[in-house]
């Protein structure tokens, strides 16, 4: 797992560096431009959209400049709206809102998480796949209790993981393994949130997520998790594994 | 000596408090009903078309504001009420930890009626005669009583052409211009609509993060003859966002006093006394532009590094957590924020917050007040973001926004207490001195009301009743407390500074015009000395830009200085019925 996650960080740098590479050497308008076009002219590829969507956050991160994630916003809005069957651009659609998250103020993260699980079921109502199930499983772990949204995200992560279970293992299933049992966690189900997490260990026993979960108790086992779910922190919403750990 | 102290205690089997040792674990005492201050603050009930939906919007106005109004060397209390029946209270400190309610008799009762809610007052001398007079904030037409020096106020609210309708929530006093005369800053949280008879439902704000259709804040500068000018756009100081609270103080230690407007639902703004009677928005290089919910401007040296920091409220809760700021002065107008580092970033709901060295050890700590609405078991979260959550809404339309009923909203939070951990964090006592209360805290005054060197501390709480806490630190830390005068600068000597050197380092305190939300503390700046048992060194820097340099000053004493004058007078000892004795300035 420890290699799993070294990967995945590795492949996210390399994403961003050349996306950051592109950005500061021909201004961000003309890349913007560039990688929407490739996007529009496969409005279904979801690698495609990623990779302009992590071109964003670069670019965004380097000048604070929180209307290039509008502009991300608007774009696959309308791509949506021109492609209403493309089930991967409303996931990407919902990733944009994702993505400026860490960078709004706690009342518009409201909202952005709103819109994007709106999006997310969207993509799952055209065409279900393990990435939309976690996806919006896992969004709805971020909205506190008193929202009732907990019981929502089980019920994704819960199909989720039957969906993984019929197909060849990959690594980037443990992640369902983490995010349900912290759905149980949430649901003050303990015993099957440590269950779920030894489940995930046995087939991922490299996971330092798991390890940790697993590790602490009481207050540090609530700390760990509520940093997991803290939404002024970025989610990494590349979907580079998908494409690099096969 | 401290180190004897310490073991003197452990062989006792008491406990070791951070800081400095002591003989008993709780250091705070709730005399509230036996001073006769038990009386409770009552948010205004609207009576319009809108009165369910503002009910759980305008639960404000429950303050406390400290000053001396009969110069009997005493701090004495104003408590306001917000029901259109409540009757303002002014305690008269009775010298014995007991007051007297003399409001009536005073003429300073009558803050309420069906067109005017008291949200706060100030005490300051606008005519610079020596005795401080009253601002009374209000949601309406504000108050200005002249304190006659007989016990008696004359109201001047129109001679002194503090005429505005306002949506005034919060005031502060301070010489901006330095012309000798305290100058007046209201801050508005409500555009100046009448709330009591809107003739438009669109005066909520217009966002969460950004709104900008809020009652901003009016400048006035002192004419000097008893009356003001309206300055506010002339002098640089003109915004539009839902002001909760203003600060004051001499960031940069050029002698000119700056401005932190904290605001709701936007962005805190940040403003620099340009030394020529205007101010320059400083925020984005400052302090950035946040989109916070700011309630409270409160300035003090907590790491005694000779710079003032600022301590600003936010709202911090698992719905959103935004965490208040610990802005840290690096310096040439820029901050650092060091909540997190220094545990004082979430604190719930957060309001009035003030520094103060409740076990005189030389570091501030920092009091807090913090919850919203505690009401029934039900939260109002879910229908508040039900509400935002739908798209195109109008916010600004008070008829979008569901009535809170008897629902709560941040409520039953606990207020905390601050012990500075030597200028580097900060860890919770609130629990441990009993001053953890659930109540919907507002604002807190500070003061010595018994002037035994160790300060109190009055606690105003909305829709419930207040507290007074009687400081019971045990005998040991040393203390000083100065009585300032100003001559050339305004007789309230409001913005001077003091720097106090003993134990080998040197600690600074100002006097601020009513810094930190609903709540004015005492104008004397009293300084923790730990076992420090003489002051080295004592520099005042007076508003007129003066300086006086002062030594063998005695401890545990307080002591009056007069601006310009070599001698200072140590008031007699608190627990001794000794004479004054003077001194006199080393240069």
């Amino acid at each position: 797992m420890r290699r799993f996650g070294l990967h995945c960080l590795l492949a996210a740098g390399v994403a961003l560096a050349l996306a950051g590479r592109v950005v500061a050497q021909n201004g961000w308008d003309a890349d913007a431009a560039r990688l929407e076009a490739a996007v529009a002219a496969s409005p279904d590829d979801l690698r495609a959209g990623n990779d302009y969507r992590m071109a964003v956050i670069v670019a965004a991160r380097t000048d604070r400049n929180l209307v290039k994630y509008d502009r991300a916003i608007a774009f696959f809005e309308k791509l949506v709206t021109d492609h209403p069957t493309a089930a991967n651009a409303h996931l990407n659609y919902g990733f944009a809102y994702v993505d400026k998250i860490p960078a709004a103020g706690a009342i518009t993260q409201v909202i952005l998480a709103n819109n994007a699980l709106g999006a997310f079921t969207k993509s799952l109502d055209l065409r279900p796949s393990w990435i939309g199930l976690y996806t919006r499983g896992n969004s709805y772990l971020f909205w506190p209790r008193i929202f009732l949204r907990t019981k929502y995200g089980i019920a994704d992560l819960e199909e989720a993981l039957k969906m993984q279970n019929a197909e060849p293992k990959r690594p980037y299933h443990v992640r369902t393994y983490v995010s349900l049992g912290d759905g149980y966690w949430k649901m003050d189900d303990l015993p099957k949130a440590i269950a779920t997490w030894k489940d995930g260990l046995a087939a991922f026993p490299d996971s330092a997520a798991l390890r940790d979960r697993l590790a602490k108790q009481g207050d540090d086992l609530q700390k760990l998790i509520d940093d997991s779910y803290d939404p002024s922190k970025r989610v990494d919403t590349s979907l580079q594994d998908l494409w690099t750990n096969q | 000596m401290r180190g004897l102290l310490a073991v003197a205690i452990a062989a006792l089997g008491l406990a070791l408090p951070g800081g400095i040792g002591a003989a008993a674990d709780r250091w705070f005492e709730d005399i509230t009903e036996k001073a006769g201050v038990a009386k409770p603050h009552r948010n205004r009930v609207f009576d319009n078309e809108y009165a369910k939906i503002m009910a759980g919007y305008t639960a404000l106005g429950a303050s406390a504001s400290v000053a001396d109004f009969n110069g009997d060397g005493f701090d004495d209390l104003f408590v306001t009420d917000s029901a259109a029946d409540g009757r303002n209270h002014l305690y008269r400190n009775n010298k014995n930890l007991t007051f007297t309610d003399v409001a009536e008799a005073a003429g300073v009762a009558a803050g309420n009626d069906p067109s005017n809610a008291t949200a706060d007052a100030l005490w300051f001398d606008y005519n610079n005669d020596g005795r401080p007079d009253l601002f009374v904030v209000r949601f309406g037409q504000s108050q200005l009583f002249e304190n006659k020096g007989n016990g008696r106020f004359v109201e001047v609210t129109k001679a002194s052409g503090l005429t505005r309708y306002a949506n005034a929530i919060t005031a502060i006093a301070f010489d901006y211009d330095r012309d000798g005369l305290l100058d007046l800053f209201v801050g508005c949280y409500f555009q100046p609509t009448n709330l009591f008879k809107p003739d438009t439902p669109r005066f909520f704000p217009e966002n969460f993060e950004t709104a900008n259709n809020g009652g901003g804040l009016i400048a006035y500068r002192n004419n000097g003859n008893g009356t003001f000018a309206d300055v506010t756009g002339k002098i640089g100081l003109r915004v539009s966002g839902w002001t909760l609270d203003l600060g004051h103080a001499d960031a940069d230690n050029d002698g000119w006093d700056d401005l932190y407007v904290a605001a709701d639902f936007g962005t805190d703004r940040y403003f620099v006394n340009n030394a020529n009677g205007t101010f320059t928005d400083k925020t984005e290089d400052a302090i950035g532009i946040d989109t916070k919910k700011g309630m409270n401007a409160e300035w003090g040296d907590y790491d005694n590094d000779g710079l003032l920091d600022i301590y600003v409220t936010n709202i911090t809760s698992d719905y959103m957590r935004e965490g208040n700021f610990l802005w840290h002065n690096n310096g040439k107008h820029t901050f650092t924020d060091v909540s997190r580092e220094t545990n004082t970033y979430d604190t719930g709901w957060g309001w009035g917050g003030k520094f103060f060295d409740y076990d005189n050890d030389g570091w501030l700590d920092l009091y807090v007040m913090n919850g919203w609405v505690s009401a029934g078991p039900d939260s109002y979260v879910p229908d508040i973001f039900e509400m935002i959550i739908k798209p195109g809404i109008d916010l600004a339309d008070a008829r979008n926004w569901p009535p809170m009923g008897n629902k709560s909203l941040s409520g039953y939070e606990k207020k905390r207490l601050f012990h500075n951990e030597k200028g580097r964090a900060f860890s919770d006592h609130a629990a441990r001195h009993g001053l953890d209360s659930t109540r919907d805290g507002r604002g807190v005054a500070v003061s010595d009301f018994d002037n035994d060197g160790r300060l109190d501390l009055f606690v105003a709480n909305a829709n419930g009743l207040p507290f007074l806490y009687r400081n019971v630190l045990p005998a040991g830390p040393h203390w000083a407390a100065f009585a300032l005068q100003g001559t050339t600068s305004n007789r309230g000597a409001v913005g001077a500074q003091v720097r106090v050197t003993s134990g080998g380092r040197t600690q600074l305190r100002f006097v601020d015009g009513g810094n930190s939300f609903a709540g004015q503390s005492s104008a004397r700046l009293h300084v923790g000395l730990g076992d420090a048992a003489r002051l080295d060194r004592v520099e005042v820097r007076w508003p007129s830009g003066q300086k006086q340099t002062f030594e063998n000053i005695p401890v545990d004493r307080m002591i009056r200085i007069v601006e310009g004058r070599a001698a200072f007078t140590a008031l007699p000892a608190p627990t001794a019925a000794t004479t004054s004795t003077t001194g006199a300035a080393a240069r």
